[in-house]
C-alpha cells in the first residue's frame, strides 16, 4: 500500500474476531475493531484529523507569519494526534488539561513539540465566588479578537462525531458483509466514537442496541468518563444508549490483560474496559439465545503507553526474580548488630585517612554539604554495584554515611555479610555529623 | 420526599461521637448557654499533633509543626497546644499576643500573614520567627530593628510563582510571597541587612489539593536554599504551609451519590436539590453541564497527615526522582508545616436549637428554623456540606420516617439559610430539639461570626473526658492545669 500522507492512513483499520474460546460465548460473534492501528496509534487519529483538517488547510493557505497554534483541552491520545498533525502543517500545538496523569503521554507530547499546560488542583481555601477559573481564562483567550488560537473543541465539536459517523461506522457494517452487529459497546470519553458510529449503524439498522461504559465514580480510566464528567461533554447525549454501564479500573486491566495475552491485541485499558464490558453485557444474554448474534466493541488504543498506569495497581503483573546481595534480603537483627561508629570517633579514624568515606546521598545534597574527602555514591546505584559485588577491596576500610544513619547501617550490614572485614556506619548519619558541629564543605 | 433520602453523613471520631451520645449534656449546656453554643476538645488537637509527628518520624524529619491559629480563636486549644511541644503561626497582632499568653515561647511562634507596625515590631521584640512577604516587608522590618535597637530576627522568606520544568502549570495567583524570578533583588537585600536578620529558611503555602503543584513548589525551594548556600547563607528550613485538608464525611459512597443526583438536578432529570434550584457553581445550558462545582471535596479518603505523608513520598522530578522527603533529608533540612483546619478535626462541633419546623402546603421540603445565623456555621461558606446530628429533647420520642428539610437562620433575611442544599434527616426534628453541627471547629465556628442584627455570636466552651465523664469550663477559663484539678 502506497501514501503520499500518513494520513491517508487513518481509519480502514481491521474487524477482529475475538476467539470463543476466550470469551466464552457461545451464541454471539464478539468482534474487535482495532483503532489502535491507526498511525498515531488511537481512535482520536480520525476526529483530531477531520476537526483540524478544515483549521490546517486555512492556516497552510495563509501566509507565513505564525500561522498559529492549535488548542485542545485533551490529556491523551487527541492531543497526540492534534500535536503530530499540528507540527506537519508547521503549526505548533497546546494542551490545556487537568487530567494527564499517564506520565508517558505527558513525556511523548513533549517529545511530539507540543505545549501543556495544566489546570491547578482545586483550591483547599474555597472561594464560592470565585470569576477567575483557568478554564474561563482559557475560553476568554479563545474569544480574544486577534486570537490566531486554533480551537478544535473536540468535546462540542460536530466534526468529531462526523469522522466516525462517516468512517468507522460504515467500515464496521461493510466487514460485517452489508449487515449491522446486534450490539455495539463503546466506552465514553469525548462521546464522539461512541455516537458517531451508534448513528451510522441504526440508519443501517434500528434495531442495533449500543452500551455506553463509563468509569466507576471512585475509579479513574485513561479515556473514560465518569457519569458525571459525561454530563459535562456536548456530544453526549444519554439518548444515544440503550443502557449506560460503569467499569472499575480494575476491571479495565483485567479485560486488559485477556487483549494482550490471550487475543494478541495490545490494547490498553480503555480497549480493556470496552471488552470487560462486552462481554459482561452479553453473557447474560448469551445462554438465551437461539439464533446467532454479533456484537462490535472499539479498542481505543495501545497498552505502553500505560505501563506506570497499571504498575501502580497491579504491582503484581510486574513481580521480578529476586537478585543477590540485596539489602531487603537483610534481617532486622543483621541490621541492628551492623558495624557502626560514633561522630566523635569517625572524625578520629578519618583523621588517620585509612577508610574511604561514602556518602550515600544524592548528588544534589552532596554537591551543597559534605564530609571533607568523601565520595558520593547514590544509594540506588550503590545497591546496584553490589548486585554484582564488592566495588572496592577487603583490606580498605569503608565508612558509609547518610542522613540519618538508616541506610548505611543497612549497607553496612550487607558488605559485612558479603565478607567485607572492615565496614562501618555513621551512627545518626550527616546530620548527627551536622549538629556534633562536624565540619561540612562544598567543593 | 422524592425518592431515598441522600444523606452526607458527618465523620464521627471516639469523642464526638461520645459527646453527641450524651443528649443530657448538651441539652442542659445549651439551655445554660444559648443557642448556637461552640464546644472545643483540646485534647483531640493533641492526638492531631500526634499523628503529624509520625509522618515526620517515618520519613525521619526533623522540624516544627506550627498550627495555624486563624483557623479558630479558642483559648482552651491554644493553650492546650502550648502543653505539647508544637509552634504556632500566627497572623495578627491579637493571634500574636495570644500565641504569648498560652505560653508559647518565641522560639515556638512564627508570624506570618499582613503585618502592621505594631506586629512587626512586638515579633521583633520578643524574637518570634516572621515569615516576610515582600522585599519591602524585609526592608521594613530591617529599619525598625536599627531604629528600635532590636535583636536580630530570624525570618523565613516567602516565595511564589514556582515553575514547573516541561509542563506549565497554570497555579491560581498568590497575593503573598516574592516570585522566585525576583530572587536576586531578595537576597541581595538579605545580605545587606545581614546585621539585623538571620534567613533561616524559605516558605510557600500554595491554595490548592494538588499534589503536584506542592511538589513544585517544594522542589522550587529546595533550589532556592541551594543558591543561598552558594551565597553563603546558611538557611536550615523549609515551611511548605499547610492546605492538607480534612475528610468530612464517613461514607465516601455517599459523597459520589449525592454529587451525581445533584448534577442531574441542574440538568433537570431530577427534583431540585437546593433552596431556588441553586446549583453551587454548576449550571445547565442547552442539556450539557457548564461551570464548576463549587464545593470542597467532603469526603477525602486522603487528608490531614496522610496528606503531608503522600505529598513527602512525591518524587522530586527535576532532582533526579527521589522522594521530595529523601531530598529535604539529604539536603539536611528540617520541615515546618502549618496545618490549621487539619490540626483541628474532630476538635469541636457547634449546637443550635430548633425553634420552629413548619411543613409546606406544597409537599416540599419542610422549612426548620434555627436559633442561630448563617454566620455562626460557616461550613456553607467553605463548601461544606455535610448533614447535621439530631439531638432530640426528649429521648423517649418515637422514631419518624426521614424527613427533607431547608435550614433557616434567625435573621431577618431572606438569604439566611444555614445551608442551601436540601437536607434530608433520618428523623423529623421538633422545636426544642438540637441539631448539633460536627467538626466545625477549623474555620467554622468563629472566623465569619457576626453580631448582625445584635444578635448574639456563640459561646464556646472547652469539654474533655475524665473517666467516662465529660467535663466543661468556659473557653478561656480553661488551662492545661484544669482538667486534672477538675475545676468547674
Amino acid at each position: 500500500m502506497r501514501y503520499d500522507s500518513i494520513t491517508e492512513a487513518i481509519g480502514n483499520t481491521p474487524l477482529v474476531r475475538i476467539d470463543p474460546a476466550v470469551h466464552g460465548l457461545g451464541r454471539i460473534d464478539l468482534y474487535a475493531k482495532l483503532e489502535l492501528l491507526n498511525p498515531f496509534g488511537s481512535v482520536k487519529d480520525r476526529a483530531a484529523w477531520n476537526m483540524a483538517r478544515p483549521h490546517l488547510t486555512a492556516a497552510a493557505s495563509a501566509t507565513a507569519e505564525g500561522a498559529g497554534q492549535v488548542v485542545e483541552l485533551s490529556s491523551g491520545n487527541t492531543a497526540k494526534a492534534l500535536a503530530v498533525l499540528a507540527g506537519m502543517h508547521g503549526l505548533t500545538f497546546k494542551s490545556v488539561t487537568n487530567r494527564m496523569r499517564i506520565p508517558e503521554i505527558k513525556d511523548l507530547l513533549l517529545l511530539l513539540g507540543a505545549e501543556i499546560e495544566e489546570l491547578p488542583g482545586q483550591s483547599e481555601c474555597l472561594d464560592p465566588t470565585a470569576t477567575d477559573d483557568p478554564l474561563t481564562l482559557f475560553h476568554r483567550a479563545l474569544s480574544e479578537p486577534d486570537s490566531t488560537l486554533l480551537h478544535t473543541d473536540q468535546y462540542f465539536n460536530p466534526r468529531n462525531t462526523e469522522a466516525h459517523f462517516t468512517g468507522t461506522g460504515p467500515e464496521i457494517v461493510k466487514d460485517l458483509d452489508g449487515r449491522a452487529p446486534d450490539w455495539f459497546i463503546a466506552c465514553v470519553g469525548t462521546a464522539g466514537s461512541s455516537t458517531g458510529v451508534a448513528r451510522a449503524l441504526r440508519e443501517h439498522d434500528p434495531a442495533v442496541r449500543v452500551v455506553g461504559l463509563v468509569a466507576a465514580k471512585s475509579d479513574f480510566i485513561p479515556g473514560i468518563r465518569t457519569i458525571d464528567e459525561a454530563h459535562e461533554v456536548g456530544l453526549f447525549d444519554p439518548g444515544t444508549y440503550d443502557t449506560i454501564e460503569s467499569v472499575s479500573a480494575d476491571e479495565a486491566i483485567e479485560g486488559m490483560l485477556t487483549l494482550n495475552r490471550r487475543c494478541g491485541i495490545l490494547a490498553g485499558p480503555t480497549g480493556g474496559a470496552a471488552y470487560f464490558g462486552a462481554v459482561r453485557q452479553l453473557r447474560a444474554l448469551d445462554e438465551n439465545l437461539t439464533e446467532r448474534q454479533s456484537a462490535v466493541f472499539i479498542v481505543c488504543d495501545r497498552v505502553e503507553s500505560y505501563l506506570s498506569y497499571v504498575r501502580h495497581r497491579r504491582p503484581d503483573l510486574f513481580g521480578r526474580p529476586r537478585r543477590r546481595n540485596s539489602p531487603a534480603d537483610l534481617s532486622d537483627a543483621e541490621i541492628r548488630t551492623a558495624p557502626a561508629i560514633t561522630v566523635a570517633d569517625a572524625q578520629a579514624w578519618i583523621g588517620t585517612g585509612e577508610p574511604l568515606v561514602v556518602d550515600l546521598r544524592s548528588p544534589y545534597a552532596y554537591a551543597a554539604l559534605h564530609i571533607d574527602g568523601s565520595v558520593n555514591i547514590v544509594d540506588e546505584l550503590f545497591e546496584e554495584l553490589l548486585h554484582g559485588g564488592l566495588p572496592f577491596s577487603r583490606n580498605r576500610p569503608v565508612l558509609l554515611a547518610c542522613p540519618v544513619g538508616e541506610k548505611s547501617a543497612r549497607y553496612a550490614a550487607l558488605l559485612t555479610r558479603m565478607g567485607h572485614p572492615e565496614v562501618r556506619s555513621l551512627t545518626g548519619g550527616i546530620i548527627a555529623w551536622r549538629d556534633a558541629g562536624a565540619p561540612l564543605v562544598r567543593d | 420526599m422524592g425518592g431515598k433520602p441522600l444523606y452526607l453523613e458527618p465523620r464521627l471520631e471516639s469523642r464526638l461521637r461520645s459527646l453527641l451520645d450524651s443528649p443530657d449534656l448538651l441539652h442542659t449546656l445549651s439551655g445554660a448557654l444559648g443557642s448556637p453554643l461552640n464546644l472545643v476538645v483540646p485534647d483531640q488537637l493533641a492526638d492531631n499533633l500526634e499523628q503529624f509527628r509520625s509522618v515526620y518520624g517515618k520519613h525521619h524529619l526533623s522540624g516544627q509543626v506550627f498550627f495555624a491559629h486563624k483557623a479558630n480563636r479558642s483559648s482552651a486549644l491554644l493553650r492546650r497546644l502550648a502543653a505539647t511541644d508544637a509552634g504556632v503561626d500566627v497572623a495578627s497582632l491579637g493571634e500574636l499576643q495570644h500565641a504569648l499568653g498560652a505560653g508559647f515561647t518565641p522560639d515556638r511562634i512564627t508570624a506570618t500573614g499582613p503585618k502592621n507596625p505594631e506586629f512587626l515590631w512586638l515579633a521583633a521584640r520578643t524574637s518570634v520567627t516572621v515569615s516576610l512577604d515582600t522585599r519591602g516587608e524585609l526592608d521594613q522590618l530591617a529599619a525598625l530593628v536599627r531604629k528600635h535597637a532590636l535583636p536580630r530576627v530570624r525570618i523565613l522568606l516567602r516565595l511564589s510563582g514556582f515553575e514547573a520544568s516541561g509542563v506549565r502549570v497554570l497555579s491560581r495567583r498568590s497575593r503573598f510571597g516574592t516570585p522566585v524570578g525576583e530572587l536576586d533583588p531578595l537576597l541581595e537585600a538579605v545580605e545587606r541587612h545581614a546585621d539585623v536578620v538571620d534567613p533561616v529558611g524559605v516558605a510557600y503555602h500554595l491554595d490548592t489539593t494538588s499534589l503536584a503543584e506542592k511538589a513544585t513548589a517544594l522542589e522550587g525551594c529546595l533550589r532556592v536554599l541551594e543558591e543561598c548556600r552558594s551565597r553563603g547563607l546558611r538557611p536550615r528550613a523549609v515551611d511548605i504551609g499547610g492546605g492538607f485538608g480534612v475528610n468530612y464525611l464517613t461514607d465516601g459512597g455517599q459523597w459520589e451519590r449525592y454529587t451525581t443526583e445533584l448534577t442531574e438536578a441542574v440538568l433537570g432529570i431530577r427534583p431540585p436539590l437546593t433552596y431556588g434550584g441553586h446549583g453551587y457553581g454548576l449550571r445547565s445550558e442547552a442539556g450539557t453541564l457548564r461551570g464548576t462545582l463549587g464545593l470542597y471535596p467532603a469526603h477525602r479518603p486522603v487528608a490531614g497527615a496522610h496528606y503531608l505523608d503522600e505529598l513527602l513520598s512525591h518524587p522530586a522530578a527535576s532532582l533526579g526522582g527521589r522522594p521530595l522527603a529523601a531530598q529535604l533529608l539529604e539536603h539536611l533540612y528540617d520541615l515546618q508545616t502549618e496545618p490549621g483546619r487539619a490540626l483541628l478535626d474532630q476538635c469541636g462541633l457547634t449546637l443550635t436549637k430548633v425553634l420552629e419546623v413548619r411543613d409546606q402546603e406544597t409537599g416540599g421540603p419542610s422549612a426548620v428554623r434555627l436559633a442561630a445565623k448563617a454566620d455562626d456555621v460557616a461550613l456553607e461558606e467553605h463548601g461544606v456540606l455535610m448533614d447535621p446530628v439530631v439531638v432530640p429533647r426528649s429521648p423517649a420520642r418515637a422514631a419518624t420516617e426521614p424527613v427533607a428539610v431547608h435550614l433557616f437562620g434567625s435573621r431577618c433575611l431572606e438569604s439566611d439559610l444555614i445551608t442551601r442544599r436540601t437536607v434530608f434527616l433520618p428523623r423529623r426534628p421538633e422545636p426544642g430539639d438540637l441539631l448539633a453541627f460536627a467538626n466545625t471547629a477549623g474555620y467554622c465556628m468563629d472566623f465569619h461570626a457576626t453580631r448582625a442584627q445584635h444578635q448574639p455570636v456563640a459561646r464556646k466552651i472547652a469539654v474533655w473526658q475524665e473517666g467516662d465523664t465529660w467535663r466543661w469550663c468556659l473557653d478561656d477559663q480553661y488551662w492545661p492545669t484544669t482538667p486534672v484539678g477538675g475545676a468547674q
